[in-house]
């Protein structure tokens, strides 16, 4: 069996990108920069051995946007790679060239959180509504359904007699 | 019950055969499975459904009952309405738990058209989250009860003009109160 990750281990290999803290057993968390998430993500999957992307996770703090990649590997060690990006303009780096199956998770954190993914090869909706309208993303702190805009669905009602 | 004259033969031959025999299609509009699991429920040895004579089936076409399971997402609202015309008529809607009745537990979210009366017309609901198998015997067998009733009235129709006669009636007795 591959022994567990050590925090000395994550701590010395990843250095350069950012500071790493075990949140608790078998979970490491390794906060860095948005310029340097994907190359951070690279040396998780290399050096540290992780070998599949758990999920993405996205949290609206108000001014910011925290994006978590959870990775995890044969050592059974969670690692993930936190950043934050601004409200206004968030932008980062699409990891869908080196994970694939990322690029699922970024359209579906695109559509909901309308963050923009660099070098998505298709950044297109996954999640909502094909009629869904533009630059309105409802898990949002600061969102709101306006009762005056059409969200798509069945515009005209049934008749029975149609 | 009288029979019109200009019902035949093979017109009530197929009434019969409908109002014993319903054939159901089952479709979920985003609900969280537990109904769709109920309504397994109902085909397995325990309850037996089609000892009844009540089938389930897999194309809408073939189907007299729809059962909406869920309350509608934005985007099944436009696939159950395609659904709901593919059914030949004389078609009924059953809409199923407390998802079809105003969207139960998931009120109010950004994603919902709340109720399934919205997108197709409902003639039964079964109430509860999610409604027992014999709950969901009991809106069959309702839904059944309604369809003779609109057979012996000639359509379904009648109830609408039931309706819009009560509507006037009541106008009336208002104006007479003015």
């Amino acid at each position: 069996m591959t022994p567990s990750l050590t925090l000395e281990f994550v701590k010395e290999t990843m250095m350069e990108y950012g500071t790493a803290e075990q949140a608790r057993q078998n979970r490491i968390r390794i906060a860095t920069t948005p310029d340097k998430v994907l190359r951070a993500i690279q040396h998780v999957l290399g050096t540290l051995g992780c070998d599949r992307l758990v999920t993405i996770s996205t949290v609206d703090n108000g001014t910011t946007f925290e994006l978590i990649y959870h990775f995890i590997g044969p050592h059974r060690t969670v690692v993930s790679v936190a950043t934050e990006v601004p409200h206004e303009d968030p932008w980062v780096t699409s990891m869908s060239g080196v994970l694939p199956p990322a690029g699922i998770y970024e359209r579906q954190i695109h559509d909901l959180f309308g963050i923009v993914f660099r070098g998505h090869p298709g950044l297109k909706k996954i999640i909502l509504n094909e009629d869904w309208p533009p630059n309105e993303f409802p898990l949002r702190k600061d969102w709101k359904k306006n009762p005056d805009t059409y969200y798509g669905g069945i515009k005209e009602g049934w008749s029975r007699h149609a | 019950m009288m029979t019109p004259q200009h019902e035949t033969f093979s017109r009530r031959l197929v009434n019969w055969a409908r109002v014993k025999s319903p054939w159901i299609t089952v479709f979920n509009s985003g609900a969280c499975n537990a109904c769709d699991i109920e309504i397994i429920a109902c085909l397995m040895p325990r309850f037996d459904i089609e000892r009844f004579g009540i089938l389930v089936k897999a194309s809408p076409r073939h189907a007299d009952i729809l059962i909406v399971t869920g309350h509608v997402t934005l985007k099944q609202a436009s696939r159950l309405r395609r659904v709901w015309e593919q059914i030949p008529e004389p078609k009924y809607v059953i809409a199923m738990g407390a998802c079809g009745a105003s969207a139960g537990a998931f009120h109010g979210l950004y994603h919902m058209m709340e109720r399934v009366e919205d997108v197709v017309p409902v003639d039964v609901y079964a109430a509860g989250c999610p409604p027992r198998p014999d709950e969901i015997m009991n809106a069959v067998i309702t839904c059944l009860n309604l369809v003779k009733e609109d057979l012996a009235h000639g359509g379904k129709d009648w109830r609408q003009n039931r309706a819009d006669n009560v509507m006037e009636q009541e106008n009336e007795r208002q104006d007479e109160r003015t």
